[in-house]
């Protein structure tokens, strides 16, 4: 018997592990385990160190005839319905590692609630007024009360709201602006992208600050988005910061972030390894402010830790949460189907709101350094075998639509007409056959003149999704193609793409609303191999690959890279689109990526309680909850709660607003 | 002729008379022998046909393309489905047909249901006799491909289990002294490494470059390294026994090598108790890859398995319960079924109904 229970010990283990984790109560920094300390003499240490990019002049010094906007011509996007008040009851699959917004761990799940959702930028971008202008898209504002581009002297300069407080009541002022710079520029928060993103040599020239409340900030180049990388940043509290140093990391593991938005985390509501709520500040400075009020209506948002997606959403059905996401088909259609009585009582309400932005890539990246997948006809033939016009009508019911290219979503920026290649039989045999595989092996499997197979490994950390690698896989088996399909944990999956050890790998670049999308990242030779060619302009013959970036292709062309120079360096939007479809079509030719499906739809589950606006419209929006729109209506919890003790029912609804519904191919 | 001797002829005689451990049995072998020819009952695959005047064998001959029965257009050039071909051929007519296997879907391919990929209820209709998985895929096949490869899986692993486990515990208490403090130091250190962890550690470290067979031996050689410690301990106090008895004195006496008192004489008279073992551990060896299965980390995707089957149906449980149920009962089934053999053979092979201490 000892033999059983040694063996059957595997499962104990794990089911300890799992429970096991997250369960510390322990505090890993207290704040009274580390000395006070002051930066004041470093930050000025810093300006100075730097003072070709931070510039401290006089209100006189503002240059005339600025024209200042302040996007209060364009429409409110919430709903004058919203009621405020309520406790909205939400679950997050893992305790935030840190309440930093900065720093390690900082990019996990929880990061929405306290930045992307809740900071204010010094302005917004208007979520459904989409077109583009000089320097940039349609700001509404945020922090600042109104900003001009200078756009022939590339900078912005920016007021800032006087009436801007930060959670504490301490106001916003031109120190915060500045002290934001020198935050991301010191290497104390540990994270080497904004080092980069805001070092005075790479996106930003100079920063000058004029009084209290007005500042510029200025680009090195002149971009059609200007307005994006300037208004889109955020101030941060410098007061909060003072203690920001060499150990920030530790020192500010836990303290609650210091915000200009409507939601703070109070210490006592860090219940940690089990909840986290967010509370309403009553005295918010921009509730009453035009876009900003009728939204982030809840007193209180409790998120509780639910590990297991399938659990939460039981969770829902007892209702236990006000609502829940429903993307996966096997939800919407299977687990809350319409004719559910929770549905059809009306108790629970069904909405899918269409959303039209820049898609997250999903699709096979295919690692063109690997021997066979080098030669072009085998890409090409592993386009034509991939049957994701199968995975988008039978596995994802219709709702997903094939992808066009890596770049969909962009407006007039995508490519109008290209689109990725079918799923056909014969033609991917006919490329197969052009590599030299033009035999079958007993398997079915292709195999060329040196007897090896055409097999390749797939490779994927979206377990959630590995039902339709084994879809792909099957279908892929007409075409004499074997995918042997590997799935990993999400962090190991990304290790091995970042490090190039991958042959086809299943992934999505998640991408954020912006102008037009980038290509030196993902396609530049730069990011594929050191030293990757000659002087002559050839491929260096023993190149190194590249490791951590996101050339997960390994694409390198000569002519590609000046192209993506030529783009990255224009400050002409048209000759921008026309070298962005060339690339676009030169990408398609080198078929070294194999678009996959978008979902352009956000689907969610409610309690009749949840309100929407009706014409739920924000269009470049990804989340239902992003710009917390919805609300909480207290009398019909109550009626409603009490209707289903007596089994009175309500009018279902299952909404659909697909105002932003982008045309299918 | 297998000679036995009176004593294990009489263990057997008794084994035989539990009937409730001899029909189990019975049971067990017959399902085994039948999931050999699995080929035969579940594939999509015809079995014979007759095209042109000639009869063809697909099932275990190499891949067939539709230009080989007279398709036209891509189907040429693609694999045969064979059902579609029935179809075909019984709507011409001419003399060409097709026997498909009783159950006409391999363990692999999606099929939708209604145009869509969703888990389909059983039906007899549609020869889904336990309805499809949910991604459409036939859960008897599946099931019955899974159970062939655990108790494959279970068998060879009971074998080295025991292989190892005899060997290292006869040699420790054969030759005793350094082997055996060494040998049981070593077992004790060895015994504190985490399995689990190292099943992820090699996992995340064996290239998926490998062919699944390979990567399903090296799951069970991790496996069998952690689990050949137990019956060490028995043989090793069996074997100290056996050599203190007057037998093996006088074997050494007239010359005989340690080889040869080992095998020849000991073992046979000390492994009556390790037996008892064999289908407790062919037991935990299904456990185990169904465990392993279940938490993620056993056979690669898409192999057919139990565990993975149980997965799915834990997470399906309200949309398609009879994923669960029919994983459930067939893993129910068989464990009981090889437990009662395990405490059949027990009981037979009691030292105490043949011996008599005095």
């Amino acid at each position: 018997m000892n033999q059983f229970i040694r063996i059957s010990l595997p499962v104990a283990t794990a089911a300890l592990i799992y429970l096991g984790t997250g369960c510390s109560n322990k505090s890993d920094s207290d704040d009274s385990d580390f000395e006070p300390f002051d930066n004041s003499q470093d930050m000025a240490d810093h300006f100075a160190e730097h003072s070709d990019f931070f510039h401290f002049l006089s209100p006189s010094d503002i240059p005339p005839g600025l024209e200042w906007e302040n996007g209060a011509d364009l429409q409110e996007f919430s709903s004058p319905e919203a009621k405020k008040g309520g406790i909205y009851r939400g679950s997050i699959q893992d305790f935030p590692r840190t309440l930093r917004i900065i720093g390690p761990d900082a990019n996990g799940s929880f990061r929405p609630y306290i930045l992307d959702y809740n900071l204010m930028q010094y302005a917004h971008r208007h979520p459904n007024f989409t077109e583009v202008k000089e320097g940039g898209f349609h700001f509404f504002p945020g922090v600042a009360e109104s900003w001009a581009l200078d756009y022939e002297g590339k900078q912005v300069f920016i007021k800032i709201n006087p009436d801007a407080r930060w959670s504490d009541g301490e106001p916003i002022t031109t120190e915060d602006v500045s002290f934001s710079f020198y935050f991301y520029q010191k290497e104390h928060h540990k994270q080497i992208w904004y080092n980069d993103w805001y070092a005075p040599a790479t996106n930003y020239s100079h920063i000058t600050v004029y009084d209290d409340y007005t500042f510029a900030i200025g680009l090195q180049e002149r971009r059609p988005n200007m307005l994006n990388l300037v208004l889109e940043l955020v101030p941060l509290p410098r007061h909060f910061y003072k203690e920001y140093g060499p150990d920030y990391n530790q020192r500010y593991q836990w303290r609650p972030v210091t915000t200009s938005g409507p939601y703070v985390v109070r210490e006592s509501d860090i219940k940690k390894g089990r909840s986290i709520t967010l509370t309403r500040h009553k005295e918010w400075w921009a509730k009453d402010m035009k876009f900003w009020r009728y939204r982030f209506n809840y007193d209180r948002m409790r998120f509780e830790v639910i590990r297991d997606s399938a659990k939460a959403f039981e969770s829902f059905l007892r209702g236990d949460l006000d609502a829940v996401k429903l993307n996966l088909p096997e939800y919407w259609y299977e687990k809350l189907p319409n004719d559910s009585p929770l549905v059809t009582q009306g108790y629970i309400n069904k909405y899918q709101f269409h959303n039209d932005k820049p898609r997250p890539t999903y699709g096979l990246w295919i690692n063109s350094s690997k021997p066979l997948l080098d030669n072009n006809d085998i890409r090409i033939g592993i386009n034509f075998a991939s049957n994701w016009d199968l995975v988008c009508e039978q596995y994802f019911r219709g709702d997903a639509i094939r992808m066009r290219t890596s770049a969909d979503g962009y407006g007039p920026f995508t490519h109008p007409t290209l689109k990725a290649r079918p799923f056909d039989t014969d033609k991917a045999l006919a490329a197969f056959a052009k590599a030299g595989f033009s035999k079958r092996g007993s398997d079915g499997i292709l195999v060329n003149e040196q007897g090896q197979r055409l097999s390749f490994n797939v490779s994927t950390g979206y377990e959630s999704l590995k039902d339709v690698l084994t879809i792909l896989r099957e279908e892929a088996l007409k075409a004499g193609l074997e995918f042997r399909v590997e799935i990993l944990e999400s962090t190991a999956s990304w290790k091995k793409a970042q490090e190039k050890k991958h042959e086809i790998h299943f992934s999505a670049f998640g991408v954020s609303p912006e102008m037009y999308p980038r290509y030196k990242e993902t396609y530049h030779s730069e990011r594929a191999y050191e030293n990757a060619w000659t002087e002559d302009g050839l491929p260096q013959p023993d190149r190194k690959l590249k490791t951590q970036t996101n050339n997960l292709q390994l694409i390198a062309y000569k002519e590609l890279d000046e192209m993506i120079e030529a783009y990255d360096n224009s400050e002409d939007v048209e000759e921008m689109k026309s070298l962005a479809f060339k690339m676009e079509e030169f990408l398609d030719q080198d078929a070294s990526f194999v678009p996959g499906f978008i979902l352009p739809t956000m689907k969610v589950g409610a309690w009749r309680w949840i309100g929407f606006p009706d014409e739920f419209s924000v269009k470049i929006s990804d989340e239902v909850r992003e710009y917390r729109l919805d609300w909480m209506d207290e009398e019909k919890k109550k009626e409603t709660l009490q209707a289903m003790k007596t089994g009175e029912t309500f009018e279902p609804i299952i909404k659909t607003v697909d105002k932003y519904a982008p045309k299918s191919n | 002729m297998l000679r036995l001797s009176p004593i294990t002829a009489k263990k057997l005689q008794r084994f035989r008379e539990i009937k409730r451990g001899y029909y189990s049995l019975l049971i067990v072998l017959t399902l085994f022998f039948f999931s050999l020819l699995l080929e035969l009952c579940i594939n999509s695959k015809a079995l014979i046909v007759k095209y042109d005047g000639a009869y063809y064998f697909p099932t275990y001959s190499a891949v067939r393309l539709g230009s080989d029965f007279g398709l036209q257009g891509s189907d040429a050039n693609i694999p045969v489905n064979y059902r579609d071909l029935k179809v075909e051929f019984s709507e011409t007519q001419n003399k060409n047909w097709v026997i498909l296997p009783p159950i006409p879907y391999n363990a692999f391919e999606n099929n939708a249901f209604n145009g869509i990929l969703r888990p389909r209820p059983p039906s007899l209709e549609a020869m889904h006799l336990l309805g499809t998985d949910t991604t459409g895929r036939d859960i008897l096949a599946r099931l019955l491909y899974g159970f062939r490869t655990a108790i494959m899986f279970a068998v060879i692993f009971t074998f080295l289990v025991f292989v190892f486990g005899i060997v290292s515990g006869c040699l420790m208490g054969f030759f005793g002294g350094w082997t055996d403090l060494a040998g049981q130091r070593l077992i004790e250190i060895w015994s504190n490494i985490p399995f689990l962890f190292v099943v992820l550690i090699i996992n995340s470290i064996v290239p998926s470059s490998l062919p699944v067979s390979t990567r399903i031996f090296i799951l069970m050689i991790i496996m069998v390294a952690f689990s050949w410690m137990g019956l060490t301990y028995y043989m090793r106090t069996g074997t100290y026994r056996e050599k203190a008895r007057d037998y093996t004195a006088a074997a050494k006496v007239l010359g005989a090598s340690s080889v040869r008192i080992i095998f020849k004489h000991i073992l046979p008279n000390s492994i009556a108790t390790v037996i008892t073992f064999i289908p407790f551990t062919v037991v935990s060896g299904i456990t185990a890859v169904t465990a392993l299965d279940f938490l993620g980390f056993g056979l690669p995707p898409p192999t057919p398995s139990m565990g993975e089957l149980l997965k799915q149906g834990v997470a399906s449980l309200t949309i398609a319960p009879w994923i669960v149920a029919s994983a459930f009962t067939s893993l129910v089934i068989t464990l009981t079924l090889i437990t009662f053999i395990g405490e059949a053979v027990r009981e037979a092979f009691d030292p105490k109904k043949f011996t008599i201490y005095q």
